[in-house]
């Protein structure tokens, strides 16, 4: 029995040793396979949580349900309150609704006064989140939309009031959507009375700060601040949130998303704004010393001249 | 097969991967997607190198290494690095099986202490040469100090919830070996 087992350690020993290290060397091969050729590895990843989240959304749904029916039985606890505030704010919001009904008719009216052209209307998929899939470093969630629906990468995601996040990481049935709050998040917005430019720069917290600020002194407490399409990722003029000034005297953006309860999530779809690229040619008759070969039949473009030259 | 101390080896294992399991099922759970206020501590780790201490042969390295792979993958992690230091953490704390066999608890939490600051530090230093976007290292450090803080509860939620504890001097395996 004692020599059994001694002959088994030594084999076993040096087989195990081996397998250790070729586990370490293939785990430092992934990693550098992701370090060099991100795109492939990161498909990898949008197929493995393709695979695998689907597969516990039946288990999901009770657990986040009765999480959903505690917060609500707490709240029966305060109904009577609850009840005059929404009141009270329904009064208020009865007058806002009224003044922008007429904002918006008088808006229509001067837009076809000056015959405007605004950006076509966006169209979106919503999608429902699935999971949250981030680390205490990293903020995202999963949607249950992908690229069967049409999702692409970069696609600004809503809830019903303000901007979420962007897409990045779509599998076949899911998608990844990064959140403002993430610390690799950076977003061009503009600080809306003034105008001023700025990125938003995740960091972790629940309300990013503004970076790259042109004149701060420009910019209150309480400004809106929407997206402004600089870049061409973003359709421009979504709502993101409100400008605050953080315990540490920077100035952060309080989101209006409801990053609480992400249930429901719009993707806009973006169409890629057509780029104009050429300086524009010039409007002439094409000068000859551009064509190399004589052309054959002279008699055309002679009629062609004095035509062009006419409407000039 | 059949013998009760194999049918024990798998039953642990069976059960980590179910622990690991129902870890990963419970933080998937879309509750709360703001960023909380203070740092969640690791309890997949908390709970790994708790059993590697206990019951080193019922968490094979095979199975540290799909679990926090999938992990890694799933939680947006560099794929394989976090997963790489595990596999180290855990073969240092196996290596000092001998003398940890009967380590009184202060001293393994020491220990695990060490390990959780090895861990940690070397994960920011490969990230910064490696110049992969990383949290800050007083956040990272603060999270592994969380961590340790619920080790003692984990150790004692294994211990009470799934009876595990470390091997009894008499125990042996089918051919005669101390587990």
């Amino acid at each position: 029995m004692a020599r059994d087992r001694q002959n088994s350690d030594e084999f076993v020993r040096p087989i195990r040793r081996l397998l250790i290290g070729g586990l370490a060397l293939a785990l430092i091969g992934l990693f550098l396979l992701w370090r060099i050729d991100s795109p492939r590895v990161e498909r990898l990843r949008a197929a493995l949580v393709d695979r695998v989240v689907p597969s516990f959304d039946w288990a999901m749904a009770p657990f986040t349900r009765l999480a959903d029916m505690v917060d609500a039985a707490q709240s029966y606890a305060s109904l009577y309150e609850q009840n005059q505030e929404l009141r009270r704010e329904l009064q208020q919001m009865r007058a806002w609704r009224e003044a922008a009904l007429q904002l918006e008719q008088k808006n229509a009216r001067l837009l076809d006064l000056n015959n405007v052209r605004l950006d076509p209307q966006l169209t979106y998929v919503t999608g429902v989140v699935m999971a949250d899939v981030g680390s205490p470093f990293r903020q995202s969630v999963l949607l249950n939309v992908g690229s069967r629906d049409g999702i692409r990468d970069g696609w600004a995601t809503m809830d019903g009031l303000g901007l979420v996040g962007r897409i990045s990481g779509v599998g076949e049935a899911t998608s990844r959507v990064i959140l403002l709050t993430d610390s690799n998040s950076r977003i061009p917005v503009t600080i809306q009375p003034s105008g001023q430019r700025a990125l938003l720069a995740g960091d972790n917290s629940a309300a990013p700060p503004v970076e790259f600020l042109e004149n701060p002194d420009l910019v209150r407490p309480g400004d809106r601040v929407v997206s402004s399409g600089d870049g061409g990722m973003f359709p421009a003029d979504l709502l993101v949130g409100q400008v605050a000034q953080g315990a540490d005297g920077r100035l952060r953006v309080r989101l209006a998303a409801d990053y609480e309860r992400l249930d429901f999530l719009r993707v806009l779809r973006s169409r890629p704004v057509p780029r104009i690229e050429d300086p524009g040619g010039l409007v002439a008759p094409p000068a000859p010393f551009d064509r190399p070969v004589p052309v054959p039949v002279p008699e055309p473009e002679v009629a062609a001249e004095p035509a062009e030259a006419g409407d000039g | 097969m059949g013998d009760p101390i194999t049918l024990r080896l798998w039953a642990g294992r069976g059960t980590y991967l179910l622990i690991a399991c129902l870890i990963v099922f419970v933080r998937l759970l879309p509750l709360d997607s703001s960023p909380g206020d203070f740092a969640a501590p690791d309890l997949l780790l908390a709970v790994t190198l708790a059993w590697v201490v206990r019951r080193p042969e019922q968490v094979p390295p095979l199975l540290i290494v799909a679990v926090f792979l999938v992990c890694d993958l799933m939680f947006l992690r560099a794929p394989g690095l976090w997963t790489l230091i595990v596999l180290m953490a855990t073969e240092f704390l196996r290596s000092r099986q001998g003398p940890t066999y009967d380590l009184p608890f202060p001293l393994e939490w020491a220990l695990i202490a060490l390990v959780l600051l090895a861990a940690t530090l070397a994960e920011s230093l490969l990230l910064w040469i490696f110049v992969v976007p990383k949290a800050p290292i007083g956040v990272a450090l603060l999270n592994s100090l969380v961590t340790l803080l619920v080790y003692p509860a984990v150790v004692a939620a294994l211990r009470f919830g799934f009876g595990l504890r470390r091997a009894m001097p008499g125990e042996v395996d089918a051919i005669g070996r101390r587990p």
